[in-house]
């Protein structure tokens, strides 16, 4: 199968301090991968380099069969990054941010599902408030729907359960995993959450100072499913004691 | 530190000394200069005996230090509790107590150096008696104009008012004026602007050019002055934060698949519009001068020092990828 995402030897480096040193990352169609790593290991910054945001050092990212840096534009049509809370404007309401975000993806109007996943949401209610009035779990909401909207083949999340309610966030596992079973989307999430990346993830990826330490495959996974002593806290620890 | 004062005071005031003097000249620049301007009007008294001259820089004195202290006031109030500090267990009252303090501070601050000028300005001069009147005038003036800005900033529901929930909608929605390609850009310019002139510190420029008015000038040419400055000061204020929304906009945006020409012309519709709106202003203020060489010059000016905000939002929208 050919693969959505092929991130080769990418490096970002903020100043003299080199925060991703040579990543080797691919994903196919309707894969589910967790990012998971201690704090400071790059997952927000891989994410960011993937997206096109964070300046890459060296390396290729090629998305949808476009390099990321020759074609930013075609290879931007297939990624959705969902937005950081507190970087959502607060001037615009969540409806107008998410027609500003639609005519940035060259739609027309916000989609229809879009409009959808806000109701399974429960953030219909307050799209026609101004955003500087959202609770933290609204904007969360918010920021899922903008990096979801126009249904992007490779779904990038970085925290997204953050802040959402156990209605919110059991909804929206349930359309995520809905779209990688479906083969529609893939996702790659960044997430501290252990049990999430268990229970959903088809792959999962250790990321450690910049690198990647280790990998779980959905046979490796299904096996922790079934035998709770073999836990991915259990080989994170281990990973983590052998690099120690 | 203690819990009578609020924690940001201190890591703001350790902030400002690392930025070094450029923060202090941009803190301190036009307080000093409105308090220049208020003993330059005094002169009119000291020197040629003219009474309505101190009533001038008595009004410049309460309309500049009402603007100042309102602008200013809010900025911190803002950053306090909406910034990294906003989860901070401030004491209740911490965040007025300091900010009471730091303007009763500038307050003083203010009456001394007004003092000082005022003594330099008047040495020698014929009408000196007039002295204390005139410090009595400005002094009262600093203190009414700066006790109304307090009033105003912390009465109740004054901060939403000022904060991106108490922006309302035009009365001339004007729909097509938002380019259909990247929607509510507009919006977010005009909502922007709109924050930042409601905090009238861009005002304050009215009153120092009023300032500078020779004695004696024609009513129909200080009219006409107030138009060319107050719609200059507008168009300087709606052109940067055009330019600073478009930039937050371009960013936000950064993993879109944002077609960078397309962001440009949306981009630049506000500011067009808003300068269009401002010339005629301009004309009229130009026209009521009867002086069409210095009103063009002041046109050309105004267009000049606006052009900046242009060039940013051409740097923002130009660049498809950090990569």
């Amino acid at each position: 199968m050919t693969a959505l995402l092929r991130a080769k030897r990418v490096c970002v480096a903020y100043g003299d301090a080199r925060v991703l040193d040579g990543i080797d990352l691919e994903i196919t169609r309707g894969e589910f991968v967790a990012l998971i790593g201690p704090n400071g290991a790059g997952k927000t910054t891989l994410l960011h380099a993937i997206a096109g945001i964070a300046p890459v050092c060296g390396g290729t990212v090629d998305i949808a069969g476009h390099d990321l840096a020759k074609a930013p534009r075609e290879a931007k049509q297939s990624i959705g990054l969902a937005i950081d809370p507190p970087s959502l404007p607060e001037l615009l309401t969540g409806r107008e941010g998410l027609a500003l975000f639609a005519g940035a993806r060259g739609l027309p109007a916000i989609p229809r599902t879009t409009l959808a996943l806000a109701e399974t949401l429960s953030l219909t209610s307050v799209l026609d408030r101004r955003v500087a009035s959202y609770s933290l779990g609204m904007r969360q909401k918010l920021g899922i729907l903008l990096g979801l909207i126009g249904e992007p083949p490779l779904l990038l999340l970085d925290e997204p359960f953050n802040g959402l309610d156990p209605r919110s966030a059991l909804a929206f596992k349930a359309h995520l995993a809905a779209l990688a079973a479906k083969g529609d989307a893939s996702v790659l999430l960044a997430t501290h959450s252990l049990d999430i990346a268990e229970r959903h993830a088809t792959r999962v990826v250790l990321l450690m100072d910049g690198r990647v330490r280790r990998s779980w495959d959905a046979d490796e996974l299904a096996a922790m499913r079934e035998q709770p002593e073999r836990s991915l806290e259990k080989g994170m620890a281990e990973a983590c004691e052998k690099e120690s | 530190m203690s819990i009578l004062w609020h924690p940001a005071l201190r890591a703001d005031w350790l902030v400002l000394r690392r930025t070094g003097a450029i923060a202090f000249v941009r803190i301190l620049g036009v307080p000093v200069l409105l308090l220049t301007c208020c003993a330059a009007l005094a002169c009119g008294d000291f020197y040629r005996g003219y009474g309505w001259c101190l009533a001038a820089a008595a009004l410049l004195a309460l309309g500049g230090s009402h603007a100042i202290a309102h602008q200013g006031l809010l900025d911190a109030l803002e950053r306090w509790q909406l910034g990294w500090c906003a989860a901070l267990p401030v004491a209740r009252g911490a965040a007025a107590r300091t900010l009471l303090l730091i303007t009763i501070v500038a307050l003083t601050a203010s009456l001394v150096i007004v003092t000082v000028l005022l003594l330099g300005v008047s040495f020698g001069a014929p009408h000196r008696g007039d002295l204390p009147y005139a410090f009595a005038g400005i002094a009262l003036a600093l203190v009414a104009g700066t006790a109304l800005a307090i009033l105003r900033v912390f009465r109740r529901g004054a901060f939403a008012a000022h904060h991106a929930d108490g922006i309302r909608e035009p009365v001339l929605a004007a729909e097509w004026l938002n380019d259909p390609r990247l929607p509510h850009l507009l919006d977010w310019q005009r909502r922007a602007a709109l924050v930042r002139w409601r905090r009238g510190g861009s005002l304050v420029m009215v009153g120092l050019v009023l300032g500078t008015v020779p004695m004696g000038a024609p009513m129909l040419e200080v009219a006409a002055l107030v138009l060319l400055v107050l719609s200059w000061s507008w168009l300087a204020l709606v052109m940067r934060a055009s330019a600073d929304a478009t930039s937050l906009a371009v960013t936000l945006l950064g993993a879109e698949p944002l077609d960078m020409r397309r962001a440009r012309l949306a981009s630049f519709r506000y500011p067009l519009v808003a300068a269009a709106c401002a010339l005629l202003p301009m004309a009229a203020g130009a026209i009521l001068g009867r002086s069409g060489v210095a009103a063009l010059a002041w046109m050309v000016c105004a267009c000049a020092f606006s052009a900046w905000p242009f060039v940013r939002i051409l740097r923002a929208t130009r660049a498809e990828s950090p990569a």
